[in-house]
């Protein structure tokens, strides 16, 4: 890659990276695993193959990649997906929405997690989610429907505070 | 209560708001690409010397173990053994030869 590529793949992506690390991972571990996505296009670009998906899917993969290893180290016995994860409605009284709904996608097992930051969030098409994930376009859907499903049982309590701004907007 | 649809949901979800990356991560990425541009194949030369003093490999636990065990092995099997030393002989010469002066025989076994 030459340095304007490089530049370009930076100013392009380094937002949808850092995001995504954010959410994942615990936010003070965001720029270290951001900064390491990067170095590692720098150092082999040539693992980039444009015919497996767009460069943002596969710097994604790499934040993916680097956010899991340091679940996995902070979790060793845990498994990263749990098909049988049901989640209960949370307590949110106490917290504000934001800091409910991060907890609440916090709280999701890591695979689920993942792909409901990636549709929601980033609002990838499912191809690239499945691209940037390494696994099946069904099972990306099939994962999605259970984050889903689990969200939308823990934030249930939510509804009430928020449904007045959502009519508001009319579901915009 | 209507059922929680997932236009609802993301509209919940939206209100957890992500920062974009900080200006702190542009420099530890682009300077080190901006230096090792420079100079071709004597750039190439330093990443890979720069490689060698900080790199690392990622090893298996199992196979880091076997290769320290036939290191160890091998490293027993070349040490030479401790040489023997041997006190250098002292030389024979002849120069305190004397002959015997008188023979006297003698049979021996008989009481």
């Amino acid at each position: 890659m030459t340095e304007a590529e490089v530049q370009s793949a930076f100013d392009d992506h380094k937002d949808a990276v850092y995001r995504f690390a954010w959410r994942m991972s615990d936010p003070a571990a965001a720029e270290d695993i951001a900064q390491e996505v990067f170095l590692a296009l720098l150092s082999r670009p040539e693992r980039f193959d444009p015919a497996r998906g767009t460069l943002r899917a596969f710097l994604l993969g790499i934040t993916r990649n680097l956010a899991l290893k340091r679940w996995r180290d902070a979790h060793r016995w845990e498994p990263l997906e749990e098909e049988g994860f049901v989640a209960p409605p949370d307590d949110l009284e106490r917290r504000d929405t934001a800091e409910a709904v991060a907890a609440c996608v916090r709280a999701l097992p890591p695979l689920q997690r993942e792909v409901v930051i990636l549709a929601e969030y980033e609002e990838l098409p499912l191809a690239e989610i499945a691209s940037a994930v390494g696994a099946d376009v069904g099972v990306v859907k099939s994962r999605l429907h259970r984050a889903r499903q689990n969200l939308k049982r823990m934030l249930q309590p939510l509804r009430a505070r928020a449904g007045a701004a959502f009519q508001a907007t009319d579901g915009q | 209560m209507d059922p929680f649809d997932d236009d609802e949901l993301r509209f919940l979800l939206r209100t957890w708001k992500a920062p974009g990356a900080p200006a702190s991560l542009r420099a530890p990425v682009l300077p080190r690409r901006a230096a090792a541009d420079r100079g071709g194949v004597r750039s190439t030369f330093a990443r890979a010397l720069r490689w060698l003093a900080t790199g690392s490999i990622r090893i298996p636990v199992p196979i880091g173990v076997a290769a320290l065990i036939v290191l160890a092995l091998w490293a027993y099997d070349r040490t030479p053994p401790e040489p023997v030393t041997v006190p250098a002989a002292a030389p024979v010469t002849l120069d305190d030869f004397r002959p015997v002066a008188r023979l006297e025989p003698r049979i021996v076994g008989e009481p």
